[in-house]
């Protein structure tokens, strides 16, 4: 059975195998740990981005009940568990916070002969993600600051240089080289 | 028609759209341009799993005790929507998948109304705040009167091409324009070409017919 996630314990089912219990089996205790997981980094996240307690504990339930709902939509070969619930969590708050629709591009929107994952992606997808870690923490403080900005002060790149005195240009050339970085590590070409 | 953009939008549009900061009318031409481009799908891809790490490394907050109970309780009750309840699509549109759900018709089912001869802009629109989305038609060879702008303005090309001073642009293109740049966008001959177009604020077009230009850009 697929229970608690224990990090250190390398039998306990990753992230990535307790969302997919949850879309095969509705396995409820699956989605507890995902709950005890997520929801104090989703309450988090909210909280960064500004909400006050009740507002980020709302997008909370919000947030997990899509994630019960769209498991199925889960593919472990396009992304982590964590960047699946990111991209759940960044749309729901778009919807409650602004009251914006997020235009989104779905999967039948493109041509079926692009985009097909690799066989192997998978391991990929988990190898890059602990790359982007490393790579993260090495960043220059002030390329990392314009990179965490635009996900946790929802402001555009030319808000961001008005509002703390930086030339746009600056913020543009400091987020180029915090990508050109992002990518190695990904394993694309800069 | 299976070329790949070479024109694509700058690289922190593509971050803001995947951190989630970018606003509405702007996402919907990146989330445009993404149907055309393989190369921006795997940049917003690999931002998104930007986002995956940040979100494991977020300073988490206790949640209230009974949450989790809370949210149990609701399982049941909410039953899975229908995955995508979008009705197939068996005819090509001529837009792609994020612009055919904003604009909600074809082309050639909505209104059109004419800037100068040859130049037509849609009566859909999609205002938010400062911004705004509209088609723009170039008839085969017809020229977009000269106008100035006062902040940025982004075209994407949908069909046909066009060329101005700086390029040429065709389908899947993203042409970005800093304020206070005069352009002269000029229609291919070979056939109409259809854009959207996206403002940050209203054009000041210049010249003799400038007012009523404005009016007929403005609704």
């Amino acid at each position: 059975m697929l229970h608690q996630a224990d990090p250190g314990d390398p039998s306990s089912p990753s992230r990535e195998q307790l969302l997919i219990a949850v879309a095969r089996d509705r396995d409820q205790e699956a989605f507890r740990a995902l709950f005890r997981h997520f929801a104090p980094r989703i309450k988090g996240y909210a909280r960064q981005l500004g909400a006050d307690d009740s507002a980020a504990e709302e997008l909370v339930q919000d947030v997990m009940l899509t994630v019960w709902q769209r498991a199925e939509t889960f593919n472990p070969a396009l992304a982590s568990a964590a960047t699946w619930v990111f991209a759940i969590a960044r749309n729901r708050r778009i919807d409650r916070a602004r009251q914006e629709r997020r235009p989104e591009l779905r999967a039948d929107d493109i041509a079926p002969f692009d985009d097909v994952p690799q066989p192997d992606h998978e391991v990929e997808t988990a190898r890059a993600a602990s790359r982007l870690r490393t790579v993260i923490g090495e960043l220059p403080p002030e390329q990392a600051e314009v990179l965490r900005l635009a996900y946790y002060e929802d402001k555009v790149h030319s808000e961001i240089s008005a509002e703390r005195g930086i030339p746009l240009g600056t913020v543009k050339t400091r987020l180029r080289l915090a990508l050109v970085r992002l990518r190695r590590a990904i394993g694309g070409e800069a | 028609m299976t070329r790949t953009p070479i024109l694509h939008p700058a690289p922190e549009l593509l971050l803001d759209y995947a951190a989630g900061s970018l606003r509405e009318v702007q996402a919907l031409l990146v989330a445009s341009h993404l149907a055309y481009c393989p190369d921006c799908r795997r940049q917003v891809a690999d931002f998104e799993a930007f986002g995956g790490v940040l979100l494991e490394e977020v300073p988490a907050e206790p949640v209230s005790v009974g949450l989790l109970d809370a949210v149990m309780a609701r399982l049941s009750e909410a039953p899975a929507p229908p995955p995508t309840p979008e009705p197939a699509h068996p005819i090509r549109s001529l837009l792609p998948g994020p612009l055919r759900r904003a604009v909600g018709a074809e082309p050639e089912a909505l209104e059109w109304v004419r800037i100068v001869p040859g130049i037509h802009v849609s009566a859909w629109a999609l205002s938010v705040g400062t911004a705004s989305a509209c088609l723009l038609r170039m008839g085969p060879g017809s020229r977009v009167p000269a106008h100035k702008h006062t902040d940025c303005e982004m075209l994407l090309v949908l069909k046909g091409g066009y060329s101005d001073e700086h390029g040429r642009y065709a389908v899947g293109d993203v042409a970005a324009y800093e304020p206070h740049t005069p352009h002269h966008a000029v229609g291919d001959r070979d056939g109409e070409c259809l854009c959207l177009l996206v403002q940050d604020q209203p054009l000041v077009f210049t010249g003799p017919l400038g007012w009523l230009l404005n009016r007929g850009i403005r609704f």
